[in-house]
């Protein structure tokens, strides 16, 4: 049985129900980030495009507070009429705010603007057992209470749904402009490593097989190609039956990004940030992005794949697994929410 | 003191030496305080210097059930470092180690007793800083800043502290030491380390921090602004940023913070100005010349008198230590003073400073404004003798009512002080009980036990229900 609700009341009631049947839930923006975490079998899918209104839009303070159903382009839209956007989020093509938040994906554009979970000032969500509960404020700085923003961005429908979110925006910039350049995976870092350390704040250095693209955004004075390089578009993202995230130091980043194309990988180092997303085949080939991700003093995980590729997804536990459980408990005590999306081969249970 | 807190103070004597257990009259006096007006009641103090003394000292306490208060310098100004009901104060002030600096990848371990601008003056040298820069900078501690989530002029543009913590290592409750975070972004799970930045020591004793440090700019321009009227300096604050530029800082001060601060300082400031704005611009050359041009046009087109800028380091540093001794510059009008630094849409900035002077005028009472206007964080400063109890009440009575002002206008408690004592009873103005009891249960997830500095954040009486806090059963092979 799949349900949309359509107001913030019908959702955490049919979260109510749903705990007091026991039944499993998934949820669900435009499904773009469902394949994250273990794979776990719903008895139903609550859908969060019934929510999708625009509550409250102030330019003069540049928040906009907004549905969880809403589309991120229709958030760029509405801020683009007062020259504002949301830098943080990721340029893709029917992705809800919720999900973006709900699954923290950060748009290439992070070495400047950071990650999305930073734009993030206010929350509201339905918990698993069907309260509503609001965290942070309104204002574009707060430190009103525990930072229950950063909680949610990142818990992946775990803890409940994303039913309205306040967000920070920036103003446009007067330029911005993507530059490339070809040549083989070590000439491509070292020119990217060589554009971080000549330029003051690039918007995103991006390295893949074969290619460089750099983002610049400010001034049209600065937003100017650097040497090697000639205005060309954003890069396309690796293509595979699946996809890792790699997080490590930000100076390991092209150490790693060399022994991938070594290996033949497809990846798209984000020099700088330390994030690198890798096209992955099997479930023995994320185990391998992943010990080379643990060489280099970092992580992996799966951020899309069919299920086979999921028997792992974040590998060993992280420090602190008692207080996720504990503060999972507190919002979801049914236990319905995604049940076992937050595992790894190497967890046992408590 | 009782048998038992006499035993407890000879174990912990046993694993820290005589001279760092500290439970004499004058010592526990003064850690009973802080920056804020609160009084405390302090039973025993410790000063351990490394992680290891401080989870042995944890133990310890755990097995006395003895409650603990974290405190870094104790500058604090909402009492969240004052322990109310005699328990043992952890002071991280010893422990002052910077590690070696992370330049690769701009990031530095510190352990949490080291002073904020000590961190920039440290890796100056290498082109770096750590940008948030609250105006007690030279006190305050990183470990006080993570645990108020504390913010600073620059933060308007750079972003507050949890933005720059990249990781802590924490001692919980029951002595167990756990790192969150670290330098490879994005870690598995939840963001622990953004829920632990802002707790105010209630989930743990935070013990090293990973702080990211930020290039210098190679430009910047900064400027003093002067105004017949608070009106026409806040639609430049509001100007400034519809024009599309976000100052690294843009801070407000009224006339009556003006003439102490210049009686203080001597800065050569306009002592007959309604409001002065100090506005920086930094980035590119490029961007700095585009971001001065627009504040300059912005300022004129509102009636400005004169735009100083700096022509050099020595008074860009004037204009600045003019800003951030504002607190102390207080001193020379009244012996004390009492705050509150809630937050307003930038929206509303004309009409909140209209109603503080309303307030202020009704009960009596002088309020000096210096603030970080571009963010809309207020810090409305009630000069008053405590000595003086009618003026002292009028104090409270003013404060009380600026803060359900700030929250009428859509606005919030704290920006950057943090809730502590002083501003817990007022939670229920933003939040409801499903919220508070939210936060009551992600607190009690990191500390079942709750005897870190209890009685501080959350309003009394809120509790985490006892729904959903048994160990529940979880799928085989999950963590969460």
């Amino acid at each position: 049985m799949d349900l949309t609700p359509s107001t913030r009341e019908e959702m955490a009631a049919a979260l109510r129900e749903a705990s007091a049947a026991g039944q499993v839930v998934d949820i669900r923006g435009a499904g773009l980030h469902a394949r994250r975490g273990r794979p776990f079998t719903a008895d139903q899918t609550i859908s969060t495009r019934g929510l999708a209104r625009l509550v409250d839009h102030v330019p003069d303070d540049m928040t906009i507070t907004v549905e969880g159903g809403m589309t991120v382009q229709d958030v760029q839209g509405a801020a683009a009429a007062h020259r504002q956007g949301w830098p943080q989020a990721p340029a893709e093509p029917g992705a809800t705010v919720g999900g973006v938040l709900a699954a923290a994906v950060s748009g290439r554009r992070r070495l400047r603007y950071g990650p999305v979970r930073d734009s993030l000032l206010e929350v509201v969500v339905a918990t698993g057992d069907g309260r509503i509960v609001k965290g942070g404020g309104r204002t574009v700085k707060t430190v009103t209470g525990y930072d229950l923003p950063r909680l949610l961005t990142g818990s992946l429908g775990t803890l409940g749904v994303i039913v309205q979110a306040t967000l920070r925006l920036w103003p446009l910039p007067m330029a911005e402009t993507w530059f490339h350049a070809t040549g083989d995976d070590a000439a491509m870092l070292a020119l990217g490593q060589q554009v971080i350390a000549d330029l003051h704040r690039p918007t995103a250095v991006v390295a893949s097989p074969g290619a460089l693209h750099v983002c610049l955004t400010g001034v049209p004075d600065d937003v100017v190609a650097q040497p090697g390089m000639q205005p060309g578009g954003e890069p396309h993202g690796p293509v595979g039956p699946g996809l890792v995230e790699v997080g490590v130091p930000p100076v390991a980043l092209p150490a790693l990004a060399r022994r991938l194309a070594a290996d033949g990988r497809d990846y798209e180092a984000w020099l700088g940030t330390g994030i690198c997303h890798v096209a992955v085949a099997s479930a023995g080939e994320v185990a391998a992005v992943r010990d080379l991700a643990a060489l280099h003093g970092g992580h992996a995980q799966v951020i899309d794949g069919d299920d086979p590729l999921r028997i792992d997804p974040f590998g060993p536990p992280p420090p602190g697994a008692d207080i996720m459980r504990r503060i999972k408990d507190a919002f979801d005590p049914a236990g319905i929410l995604c049940p076992g999306r937050f595992a790894g081969a190497g967890a046992v249970p408590a | 003191m009782t048998t038992a807190a006499t035993g407890l103070a000879d174990r912990l004597r046993e694993l820290l030496g005589p001279d760092r257990v500290l439970e004499g009259d004058l010592a526990r006096s003064l850690y009973s305080h802080d920056g804020s007006i609160v009084d405390g009641a302090c039973g025993l103090v410790v000063l351990p210097e490394t992680t290891g003394e401080v989870s042995a000292c944890m133990r310890v306490a755990h097995a006395a059930g003895v409650e603990v208060t974290p405190r870094g310098s104790g500058t604090g100004l909402t009492g969240g470092a004052v322990p109310l009901d005699g328990g043992l104060v952890v002071s991280l002030a010893r422990m002052r180690t910077m590690d070696e600096v992370d330049v690769a990848n701009s990031c530095v371990w510190v352990q949490p007793g080291v002073l904020n601008l000590d961190v920039s003056t440290a890796v100056a040298h290498l082109g770096l800083h750590y940008a948030p820069d609250p105006s007690s900078q030279q006190a305050c501690s990183i470990g006080g800043n993570v645990g108020t989530n504390a913010g600073g002029p620059h933060c308007l543009a750079y972003g507050v502290t949890v933005q720059h913590v990249m990781g802590v290592e924490m001692v919980r409750h029951d002595g167990e030491v756990v790192v969150l975070g670290g330098a490879a972004p994005d870690p598995p799970g939840y963001d622990l380390r953004g829920l632990v930045v802002g707790a105010e020591g209630t989930v743990g004793v935070v013990t090293r921090v990973l702080l990211r440090l930020t290039p210098l700019p190679p430009d910047v321009r900064t400027m003093l602004l002067d105004f017949t009227t608070v009106a026409d300096a806040s639609a430049v604050v509001q100007g400034v940023i519809a024009e599309g530029v976000i100052p690294a800082a843009l801070e407000m001060m009224d006339r009556n913070m003006t003439l102490a601060v210049e009686e203080f300082v001597h800065a050569g400031l306009p002592t007959d100005a309604a409001a002065l704005l100090l506005v920086e611009v930094d980035g590119t050359e490029a961007e700095v010349t585009t971001a001065t041009a627009v504040v300059e046009r912005v300022a004129r087109e509102h009636g400005v008198r004169t735009v100083r800028v700096a022509r050099d380091e020595d008074e860009r540093a004037l204009l600045w230590k003019a800003r951030k001794t504002a607190f102390g510059a207080v001193a020379r009008v009244k012996p004390s003073y009492y705050l509150h630094d809630c937050v307003v849409p930038r929206t509303k900035l004309v009409e909140i400073m209209e109603a503080i002077a309303e307030i202020t005028e009704r009960e009596g009472v002088m309020c000096l404004n210096v603030f970080h206007a571009g963010d809309g964080n207020l810090h409305p400063i009630i000069a008053l003798d405590r000595s003086d109890p009618d003026e002292t009440a009028r104090a409270m009575r003013a404060g009380d009512q600026i803060v359900r002002a700030c929250v009428a206008m859509g606005g919030t408690l704290s920006g950057e002080h943090g809730i502590g004592v002083e501003k817990r009873e007022y939670m229920p103005l933003v939040f409801d009980h499903d919220d508070l009891e939210a936060q009551a249960c992600v607190r009690r997830a990191f500390d079942p036990s709750g005897r870190m500095n209890p009685d501080k954040v959350l309003p009394t009486g809120t509790r985490c229900g006892e729904v959903g806090l048994a160990d529940a059963q979880v799928p085989e092979g999950t963590w969460i």
